[in-house]
């Protein structure tokens, strides 16, 4: 054993005692965010047979525009629309925005549904590329196609934006697929609190391995991938535990860009999404909050389970990689962006909260993990640490891993037993601990690698491939 | 506490966690039996209710009260009209659906008793209409909404005044689904809703929803009401654009005052409610300060500008045409395009 001097033996204890107050503040979070969403689940609305929420809601339900980018989307395209437009909901306008798609997207779109060149007046607030053309057919009045040069999500989601006539718009990707009620769901809160509303976000779940047909989601199964698998566990614990517990305590900071549903006012007034950024979504509702909170107006912005949006999970490393990336850019983006806005007290909860969420989960979070993995085994094995920080660092990394992911999965079956067989429940928890050894630690190397992005300045979205929704 | 008892803690609380979800596994797989064996009581049920059965035969199917009866029964009332309906109803009724139904309104927990009270608005049974009224005063604001619906949906409201007081309507309670209420209640005693809008006491939402409830009815004898509280308002006032818009919708001359003075308001809300009001009521004295708006800053009001120009017939038609010409760029911009987009050429 060698004899180390004291100095470095309290340079060791320091650096794991750095790591392990990080783990432990964030497994804190977790915790707090468990028990909110379990008050949530346990006090959210009644999930009325759709006959009875059409009967209270639909005569008063506002018209809404449902804004779908497309950039080479000829595969999913004609479907994704199919099903946008069979949509349970009183008033409603599909506008897909084709954004320079170099593939047949919008030939695709002319020949399945007879749309022809149109005119309307429609609000230029919000900057964005060259709009081309509008296309409509009267045999469709609720759809409308934009065709635009290239710009990216947020410049298409701009052009929508303005065009769009509904006092609400709910942006959904392309590729995503609504359940037919999911609008009416989603409105309820916007009804019941007109004044106050602003923005809502929906569950995100992945359609990987379940029955399609007709663009619906027929029967909900587990898909055969891994990698798809794992992101099952983590999409439930992003949604069912996070965002339902941040809702609650209004400090929401993200609403998917799947599916989120925004008073359209408010957005222009806040400049709609910002360009040059990857995290349009969630920098929307930063700005939002920004925006109300500097107005002194009361508001919410809301997430609810119920209202359900399918999209599809990559089942590949180097594509998950890039998206994992991606993701962790825009929170950087975003994070430093408004960084004003942490902890100052102007903005009340959600500098303090929302903003200290972001800084231990987003920022500090990875870096100082990743440098537990390196650090903490090998101070330990060189003698400078004792066993028992060791196992601190595991616990945090590893054990309590396992209880946040297996929590989540006991409030998705006490609550909401959306997973239709017990087997798939027994998949799931063998997942929830398996992907605390191993895939944690890639996705953290992942997250990493969207910081070096973030640092390096790097742009645009990497490629995302489509392969469309099997189907049944 | 020590580093080894983070260690100890995380460990013990894993093992708890995968305990929980073993336990629940376990109850999966046992109520899955169940599960199915309800899905095909279920299944059998449905020819029973829709067809001839009798209630002994529904009966030997599921026990009373049954929730599964009571969900397919609720679910069936929905779906029809008519007689079956009333068939339906009255059958659901004699197999205990109602008690079911009541029992849950007055002690399930919130989610399940606002269910209940949305449901029970399809049986109007005197013993029905107890229970929905006991529950205007349930803890849970969406409880008592629920209830105050059902109640109006089918004639059974309290007075509205009351209604105001227990469910805190415009002052607590702000949701859309007020006008819903007020009319429901103004199918059966418009009078009720219309003596709202005059009384000064009311707060000025239900004011505005009472106006939004009556403005298909066709009374015109309420135009001169709305027009005084329109001109009375402040421009920032929330309500304003809901009265101009029901001035819209009555489409009566009388209401010309209001909407030409707030055709100039400084808020673009209003304006915009205005222009669109004045296209309405086919106001032809406003065409040219709507040919004005067509350069509002606010899109909103150059669209509705541009829409009520188009309303107004021949006159508005030649305005645009000859705006789409010879007007700045922002409103010629919009003239050409409400033109294109009406199919009418200039």
């Amino acid at each position: 054993m060698i004899d180390w001097h004291p100095w470095a033996t309290s340079i060791a204890i320091t650096v794991a005692w750095i790591v392990i107050a990080t783990g432990l503040l964030q497994t804190g979070v977790y915790v707090v965010q468990l028990l909110f969403a379990g008050v949530s689940l346990s006090r959210r609305p009644p999930v009325s047979n759709a006959a009875l929420l059409w009967r209270r809601l639909a005569g008063h339900a506002p018209p809404i525009a449902l804004l779908a980018p497309a950039y080479n989307e000829e595969i999913t395209i004609v479907e994704s629309v199919t099903s946008l437009l069979a949509l349970h909901y009183p008033s409603f306008e599909v506008i897909v925005i084709n954004d320079g798609s170099s593939d047949n997207t919008l030939q695709q779109l002319i020949a399945s549904f007879g749309v022809e060149p149109v005119e309307r007046y429609y609000d230029q607030t919000l900057a964005h590329q060259p709009i081309r053309g509008l296309y409509a057919s009267p045999r469709l009045p609720r759809l409308l196609v934009i065709d635009k040069d290239n710009g990216g999500k947020s410049d298409a989601l701009n052009a929508g934006i303005n065009v769009a006539r509904a006092p609400l718009f709910c942006s959904i990707d392309a590729d995503s697929l609504l359940e037919s009620d999911a609008l009416l769901r989603a409105v309820r809160p916007f009804i019941e609190e007109p004044d106050k509303m602003v923005a809502l976000g929906g569950t995100i779940r992945l359609a990987n391995g379940s029955r399609i047909d007709g663009g619906r989601v027929i029967s909900v199964a587990l898909p055969r991938n891994f990698l798809a698998l794992v992101q099952i566990v983590e999409y439930l614990r992003a949604f069912l535990m996070a965002r339902l517990a941040l809702s609650r305590m209004q400090v929401l900071t993200v609403i998917s860009g799947a599916f989120g549903l925004f008073r359209r006012r408010l957005v222009l007034e806040v400049g709609g999404y910002s360009q040059g950024t990857v995290g349009e979504d969630m920098e929307l509702v930063i700005k939002l909050h920004r925006h109300m909170r500097d107005r002194k107006q009361p508001y919410r912005i809301e997430f609810i389970p119920e209202p359900v949006c399918w999209t599809e999970a990559p089942e590949d490393l180097t594509i998950l990689g890039r998206q994992r990336a991606r993701w962790q850019r825009g929170s950087l983006e975003t994070f430093f962006k408004h960084r004003d806005m942490l902890f100052n007290p102007r903005y009340g909860r959600i500098g303090f909260i929302g903003f200290g969420h972001i800084l231990v989960v987003d920022v500090l979070g990875p870096l100082i993990e990743v440098l537990g993995y390196v650090l903490v085994p090998l101070l330990w094995a060189v003698g400078l640490l004792a066993v028992d920080y060791l196992l601190a660092f595991l616990a945090i990394t590893f054990t309590f891993g396992v209880f946040v992911s297996v929590a989540t999965l006991i409030l998705e079956e006490a609550e909401l037993r959306r997973f239709p067989r017990a087997s798939d429940l027994v998949v799931l928890t063998v997942v929830a601990v398996l992907e605390n050894f191993g895939y944690r630690q890639l996705s953290n190397f992942w997250r990493l690698r969207g910081f070096w992005q973030f640092l390096t300045r790097k742009q645009g979205w990497g490629k995302m491939t489509r392969k469309g929704f099997a189907r049944s | 506490m020590g580093l080894y008892s983070l260690w100890a803690v995380s460990i013990g609380l894993a093992g708890v966690a995968l305990l929980i979800m073993c336990g629940l596994i376990v109850v999966r797989l046992l109520t899955q039996r169940r599960d199915d064996a309800l899905a095909a009581g279920r299944r059998s049920l449905l020819p029973l209710l829709l067809g001839d059965a009798s209630d002994e035969t529904v009966l030997a199917a599921v026990r009373t009260g049954s929730p599964i009866l009571s969900d397919l029964a609720i679910e069936l009332i929905e779906l029809v009209r008519g007689e079956e309906r009333d068939r339906l109803v009255a059958t659901a009724t004699r197999l205990g659906v109602t008690d079911h139904l009541r029992r849950t309104l007055a002690r399930a927990p919130v989610r399940a008793r606002m269910v209940a009270a949305e449901t029970l608005a399809r049986f109007p049974d005197p013993a029905t209409t107890d229970a929905l009224e006991a529950a205007l005063e349930d803890k849970s604001a969406d409880v008592r909404l629920a209830a105050a619906l059902s109640l109006a949906s089918s004639d059974r409201a309290p007075e509205a005044r009351r209604l105001i007081d227990l469910l805190g309507l415009g002052t607590g309670e702000q949701s859309m689904l007020i006008v819903a209420l007020f009319q429901e209640i103004s199918r059966t005693r418009p009078g009720e809703i219309r003596a709202l809008i005059d009384d000064p006491a009311c707060p000025p939402p239900v004011k505005a929803a009472a106006i939004e409830a009556l403005a298909a009815s066709g009374d015109y004898s309420l135009v001169p009401s709305i027009v005084e509280l329109a001109l009375a308002a402040d421009p920032a006032d929330e309500e304003l654009p809901r009265y101009l818009r029901a001035l819209g919708a009555f489409q009566h001359p009388a209401a010309a005052p209001a909407i030409v003075r707030w055709l100039g308001a400084p808020t673009w809300w209003v304006r915009s409610a205005a222009a669109e009001a004045a296209g309405r009521v086919g106001l032809i004295e406003t065409a040219y300060t709507l040919l004005g708006l067509l350069d509002d800053p606010d899109w909103w009001v150059r669209f509705r500008a541009g829409e009520a120009l188009v309303r107004l017939g021949e006159p508005g038609r030649r305005l645009l045409s000859e705006c789409s010409s010879c007007g700045t760029e922002r409103a010629r911009s919009a003239a050409r395009l409400t033109l294109a987009e009406q199919a009418v050429r200039g």
